[in-house]
């Protein structure tokens, strides 16, 4: 992997007058995931005046800053350029790994019909029986690459590439909390409820997001999600506040090239 | 000791500075639409800049003081009355308890702040007592104030009676020009589409929220626009989507995106986003990145000098 690190390019780009992207050129995966949160890791350690903000996201890291806290002197950006210019060239030429636990999260979720009210749509797209969807959505560990849009709202790659079905021509108004859905190739859970587009094939009974909890947030970015079928009854007898069962993800095993291992590794781990 | 809500407003709600370093967990900023009139208040009754206060938009409530204490109302103005009795925006006004507060008609701008001269006894969530109006926490209950709320008060005082100077007298009536600087996809533009952007007199549309200020008017074209990957979307920002007409992201906006961004709102006017009202019209104006800085500097000094100026 740390050879692969070497081969990346990137560019420095406004955002605003009060952030700067760090844009990858390459394609969005596992392995450039790890190396954004790294980036970010090594910036945060770095504790450089003025910074507020890291966003991580698939190609791209933006850092935040407070324009009056860097130097006046008229360079103060342009020298905020070349201390994340050289912080992106350690990292991408003398790795370090990304630091602390990653689990694999189980999230239950109810795929019964009065949950997935596009379920019948999406089977009809896809080609599969609603059992056989439910079978392949709930088979495979899916990674995140980053939190966001609205809070705890994760971004999940590795999708079964049989279960990818365009977003609904007309958002639906009010998707409830928890809806867990397909939107493109991509699959994720709904935290609050949100106007949304994708298809709904299912509910967990989990709070994504717990602001009066810690943690608040159900995972981390490079956690990895896997979907549990429940019952209707197992739903309504879940405390949305219950800790999902989380399982320490041996970091020998994290080497994903690309989602297709995702599933690989799991099979080895289980 | 509290603010009992009689009449609630439009929409009413506990707000400060909100909570910078949590959008990479998804949760935006938020906070007070127009943090330069809310520190205005703050300023008057001597309290920090970024203390936490009400919010009042377009339509304001009445309030019933149940202890004594001082406060400010500054940003929109509104026809304020105290007890029946018409009292002025921008000064400090003593209640007693039992006394109430009005607020009557717009005259212009959208967002007033009501500053306290107490501290809002509730708990913080994330380090700030601001309400996430869009995600339903933080504030009271997470929501804009209702009927009957009681916002509890704590180690409420008295100020000298003042006035903030004219030249801090906002006014909001003018025709907004809101100062940009160039977006990451600007360049995808073509000229025509960028000229008509800064020049087309956009207006603001009612379907606008604390979320994102949609804009209507004639569509920018979108044919030759690339598709992105998503990547945070900061507050100021503009964005075009397929069908042409820009969403500038507010203070509870998405913290990631994925439309091509035309232009950046400078930082130092961001504030002024939160005094749009619905169908006004207003105009972007670019600048440098150098003169983004210089106007914030400007205006953060502004702030720093009014104490000793009252």
């Amino acid at each position: 992997m740390p050879g692969s690190f070497t081969k990346r390019t990137f560019e420095l780009q406004t955002n605003g007058d009060s952030a700067l992207d760090i844009r990858f050129a390459d394609a969005p995966g596992p392995d450039l995931s790890e190396t954004i949160i790294a980036l970010a890791q090594a910036i945060e350690s770095a504790s450089i005046p003025g910074v507020t903000e890291l966003v991580p996201a698939y190609q791209c890291l933006t850092v935040c800053f407070d324009l009056l806290q860097l130097p006046d002197d008229g360079a103060g950006t342009q020298r905020l350029v070349d201390t994340l210019n050289e912080l992106v060239r350690v990292q991408l030429t003398q790795p370090s790994p990304v630091a602390g636990p990653r689990y694999q999260i189980k999230i239950p979720v109810c795929y019964a019909p009065e949950f997935a009210p596009d379920m019948q749509a999406l089977s009809n797209h896809v080609g599969l029986p609603a059992d056989q969807v439910i079978r392949r959505h709930s088979a495979t560990d899916y990674l995140v690459h980053m939190l966001g849009f609205t809070p705890g709202f994760l971004y999940l790659g590795g999708l079964d590439k049989q279960l990818h079905c365009p977003r609904k021509d007309r958002p639906t108004l009010n998707v409830p909390a928890g809806s867990v859905g397909i939107g493109g190739g991509q699959t994720g859970i709904y935290p609050q409820q949100t106007p949304g587009g994708w298809q709904i094939i299912g509910r967990t009974p989990l709070a994504l997001f717990r602001p009066q909890r810690d943690p608040a947030f159900i995972a981390r970015p490079l956690d990895r999600i896997r979907f549990v079928a429940i019952s209707a009854q197992q739903f309504a007898e879940t405390d949305p506040f219950a800790e999902p069962e989380k399982i320490p993800i041996d970091t020998a095993e994290t080497d994903l090239a690309n989602a297709g291992n995702i599933q690989k590794s799991r099979g080895a781990r289980r | 000791m509290s603010l009992h809500i009689i009449q609630p407003g439009l929409q009413t709600s506990i707000q400060s500075v909100g909570r910078p370093g949590l959008m990479r967990w998804g949760v935006a900023r938020g906070g007070a639409a127009d943090t330069f009139a809310m520190a205005l208040g703050n300023l008057l009754l001597g309290n920090p800049i970024a203390h936490p206060g009400i919010e009042v938009a377009l339509t304001g409530p009445e309030i019933e003081f149940t202890t004594d204490v001082s406060i400010a109302v500054t940003g929109a103005r509104f026809d304020l009355s105290h007890n029946e009795n018409a009292v002025p925006n921008n000064a400090v006004l003593n209640m007693a308890a039992g006394d109430r507060l009005r607020f009557g008609a717009l005259k212009s701008g959208a967002r007033a702040y009501l500053a306290l001269a107490a501290e809002i006894d509730l708990a913080p969530v994330f380090g700030s007592v601001s309400t996430h109006l869009i995600s339903g926490f933080g504030g009271l209950h997470g929501r804009s104030l209702r009927t009957g709320d009681h916002v509890p008060l704590q180690h409420c005082r008295y100020v000298a009676p003042r006035e903030l100077p004219p030249q801090f007298r906002l006014d909001y009536r003018t025709r907004p020009l809101i100062r940009v600087v160039p977006g990451c996809e600007a360049g995808y533009f073509s000229a025509e589409a960028l000229s008509a952007f800064h020049h087309g007199g956009f207006a603001v549309s009612p379907q606008s929220n604390r979320m994102g200020i949609r804009l209507t008017g004639e569509p920018l074209a979108t044919t030759d626009l690339p598709q992105l990957v998503s990547s945070a979307l900061c507050p100021g920002t503009v964005q075009v989507p397929p069908n042409g007409l820009p969403i500038i992201s507010f203070v509870e906006g998405q913290t990631i995106g994925g439309y091509p961004r035309i232009a950046h709102v400078i930082s130092a006017d961001l504030h002024r986003l939160g005094q749009l009202q619905a169908n006004q019209r207003l105009d972007f104006e670019p600048v440098s990145a150098h003169s983004a800085r210089r106007i914030l500097k400007e205006k953060t000094q502004l702030l720093h000098e009014l104490p000793a100026m009252l």
